[in-house]
C-alpha cells in the first residue's frame, strides 16, 4: 500500500473525525485525531489494515495540552496523534489491541502524567520510587537547572 | 506457594542494572516482573536544552554499543529536518562503520551469551576476534569504542586506500573465524541442549509485542529497517534478511552469526562500488531548524532504533524521541520466561533466555514469599526460613 492508499483508505473510513492527515515525506504519514476517535482508530490501523507492529509510542507537551503519538507499521509509519487537555489528561489504553504498547504507555504516563484508562498495570517504569508525585519531567513547566558548559579553562 | 527471587540490579555478569523478579513454584517459573528503573538518565530531557550539534554527543553516549547506530539516527534526523541528503561517499562510509559495529556487537554477544551458558574458551575466542574489529574502527574513525563518525551533514573522515586494504584483510580473517565457530557450535551437544528449545517466542506473540531486530527474525519475521525503511543508501546494496524459524534460544545465535556474514559481503560490496566525491556537506556548527517534525529509524545491532523529534523553528529540539531496541524487547522476556500450558521454564534456563543476563540469587540475601491468593508481599529472612522448615520436618516426622 502506497502512502496515498493509507491516507485515503483512513480519511473515507473516519471522515469527520479525522483532524488532518498528512504525508510526512516517504513512508511517513501523520494523522490527527480526537482523543474518542484514537482507540477506533489504532484499531483500524492494527487490524484491519494489518499493520499491527507498534514500534514506537510517546507524548508531547504543547503548553494546555499533551499531545500522544503512536508509531505503526512495518515499512510505512503511521503516527497516529491525539490531544488531551493538561488538566484532564486521560486517554484509553491500547494494551488490548496491543500488547506492545505496554512498557510505552508506563513510560508516558511516567514521565508526562498521561493516564491510559484500561491499562493493566499503569505503575512507575523510569523514575525512581522515592520521586515526588505529581512532577512530570518531560513536561515543559519541569525546568531543571542545567550545569553551565565549560569553557576555555573557567569552570562555572 | 510461590517463592519470589530477585535476579539483580547489580551482578558483576551483566553491566547494566536490571532487576528481575522471578516467582518460582520450585524450579518453574510462574511469572515475572522486570525493572528498568535504575539507569533513566533524562537524555530526552536533556536534548531539549542543547543546540542540535550538542545533542550529537549526548545522543552518542545512550549506548556504547550501538554508538553508531544512534549517532546515525540523529544525524539522519537532522539532515530531515533541515531538508539535507548527505553525499553518496558519505551514505557508503555510514554503511561501513555502522556494518562494522553490528559486526563487532554481535562477537561481544555471541562471546557474552557462550559465557553465561558457561563455555569460556568460546567467550575467548569471540572476544579475540572482536579486537580485530575494534582496531578497524579505530583505524576508521579515529576512536575505538565512540567513534563519533557520523556528523550532521555526512561523516567526520574519508576512508584512506590503506586503511581499506587492512579492513579487507580482517574481513577475510574474520569470516573465515566465523564458519569455524559456526561448526563448533553445531557439533557441541552441551550448546545445543542448552539453546534448543528454549525460549519459545512465536511469530505471532513476536509481532504483537513489539519485539525488534535479530529476536524478531529468529521467531521467523522478515523485518529489517534496512530492508523496509532504506536510509543511508541501502537500496543499492544487496543484502539477505537472514531468518529462522525454530523461534528459540538456537535461532537467536544462528541468526546473529549469519548477520555477521551479511555485514562482511555488505562492507565488501560497499568498497567496491564506493563513490567519489565529497565525504561532507559543509553545515555551519550553530543553526535554526524550521518548524516541523522527523521521524528516523535505523536497524541498530540490537534492532530496530526510532528517533522522533519536533522543531519549533529555534536552535535545539522541542521535544526529542528516542525508542531503545532494548526497551521493545524486555517484554518478550517476560512472555518467554513464564510457564504456560506445554511449556515449561525453569530457573536454568533463566540464563539462557536472557541471554546476557546471569541469575544472582544470593546477592539480596534475603527471600520473598508471595502469597497468591491474598497478593500479599512478606520478607522472610534466612533464619525464618531455617525456622520453618525444621518445624514442617518435625510435624511430617
Amino acid at each position: 500500500m502506497s502512502e496515498e492508499d493509507i491516507l485515503r483508505k483512513i480519511t473515507e473510513k473516519f471522515g469527520e473525525s479525522v483532524l488532518e492527515a498528512r504525508a510526512l515525506g516517504r513512508r511517513r504519514i501523520s494523522i490527527l485525531v480526537p482523543p474518542d476517535a484514537y482507540k477506533n482508530v489504532v484499531k483500524y490501523v492494527a487490524q484491519d489494515l494489518g499493520l499491527e507492529f507498534l514500534s514506537c509510542l510517546s507524548g508531547v507537551d504543547y503548553g494546555d495540552s499533551l499531545e500522544v503519538v503512536a508509531h505503526l507499521g512495518f515499512s510505512t509509519q503511521i503516527l497516529i496523534k491525539t490531544r488531551v487537555p493538561k488538566n484532564n489528561p486521560v486517554i484509553d489504553s491500547i494494551t488490548d489491541i496491543l500488547p506492545a504498547a505496554n512498557l510505552y504507555e508506563r513510560e508516558a504516563h511516567d514521565l508526562l502524567g498521561i493516564i491510559f484508562r484500561g491499562h493493566p498495570n499503569l505503575r512507575r517504569v523510569f523514575l525512581p520510587e522515592d520521586w515526588p508525585k505529581g512532577i512530570y519531567p518531560l513536561r515543559k513547566d519541569y525546568a531543571p537547572e542545567h550545569p553551565k558548559p565549560l569553557r576555555g579553562g573557567e569552570v562555572g | 506457594m510461590s517463592f519470589e527471587i530477585s535476579i539483580g540490579p547489580q551482578h558483576p555478569i551483566h553491566v547494566e542494572p536490571l532487576m528481575l523478579r522471578l516467582s518460582v513454584e520450585g524450579e518453574l517459573i510462574v511469572d515475572v516482573d522486570v525493572d528498568v528503573s535504575y539507569i533513566h538518565r533524562g537524555i530526552e530531557k536533556a536534548l531539549e536544552a542543547r543546540p542540535y550539534i550538542q545533542g550529537l554527543y549526548l545522543v552518542e553516549r545512550i549506548c556504547g554499543i550501538c554508538n553508531a547506530a544512534h549517532s546515525l539516527c540523529y544525524c539522519l534526523n537532522v539532515e530531515q529536518l533541515l531538508g539535507k541528503e548527505a553525499p553518496p561517499r558519505a551514505k557508503y562510509l555510514r554503511i561501513v562503520v555502522e556494518e562494522l559495529s553490528r559486526i563487532h556487537s554481535h562477537l561481544l554477544w555471541l562471546g557474552h551469551y557462550f559465557h553465561t551458558l558457561g563455555f569460556e574458551t568460546l567467550f575467548m575466542y569471540f572476544w579475540r576476534d572482536r579486537e580485530r574489529i575494534m582496531d578497524m574502527l579505530e583505524l576508521i574513525t579515529g576512536n575505538r569504542v565512540t567513534t563519533s563518525y557520523n556528523t550532521i551533514g555526512g561523516v567526520r573522515r574519508d576512508l584512506t586506500p590503506e586503511a581499506e586494504q587492512r579492513l579487507r584483510r580482517t574481513l577475510d580473517y574474520i569470516e573465515e573465524r566465523m564458519r569455524y565457530y559456526e561448526k563448533v557450535i553445531d557439533s557441541e551437544p552441551t550448546i545445543l541442549a542448552r539453546t534448543q528449545g528454549v525460549g519459545i517466542l512465536k511469530p505471532s506473540d513476536a509481532v504483537r509485542l513489539g519485539v525488534v531486530g535479530p529476536h524478531l527474525r529468529a521467531s521467523g519475521v522478515k523485518h529489517d529497517v534496512r530492508l523496509d525503511d532504506p536510509y543511508s543508501g541501502h537500496d543499492e546494496i544487496p543484502f539477505n534478511v537472514i531468518t529462522w524459524d525454530t523461534c528459540d534460544c538456537y535461532a537467536r545465535v544462528k541468526v546473529r552469526i549469519r548477520e555477521v556474514y551479511e555485514s562482511v559481503n555488505m562492507i565488501r560490496y560497499a568498497l567496491d562500488h564506493m563513490p567519489s566525491g565529497d565525504y561532507r556537506l559543509k553545515i555551519p556548527p550553530f543553526f535554526k531548524a524550521p518548524p516541523g517534525e522527523s521521524l528516523s529509524r535505523v536497524e541498530a545491532p540490537r534492532g530496530e532504533l526510532v528517533h522522533y523529534s519536533i522543531s519549533d523553528g529555534g536552535d535545539r529540539p522541542y521535544r526529542y524521541k528516542v525508542r531503545t531496541p532494548t526497551l521493545a524487547n524486555l517484554l518478550s522476556v517476560v512472555e518467554m520466561l513464564r510457564s504456560r500450558d506445554g511449556y515449561e521454564v525453569y530457573i536454568a534456563d533463566v540464563p539462557a533466555i536472557l541471554g546476557g543476563i546471569d541469575p544472582c540469587i544470593c546477592c539480596s540475601a534475603r527471600v520473598m514469599v508471595t502469597d497468591e491468593a491474598r497478593r500479599r508481599r512478606t520478607i522472610m529472612t534466612l533464619e525464618d526460613v531455617i525456622k520453618i522448615s525444621r518445624e514442617r520436618g518435625a510435624k511430617r516426622r
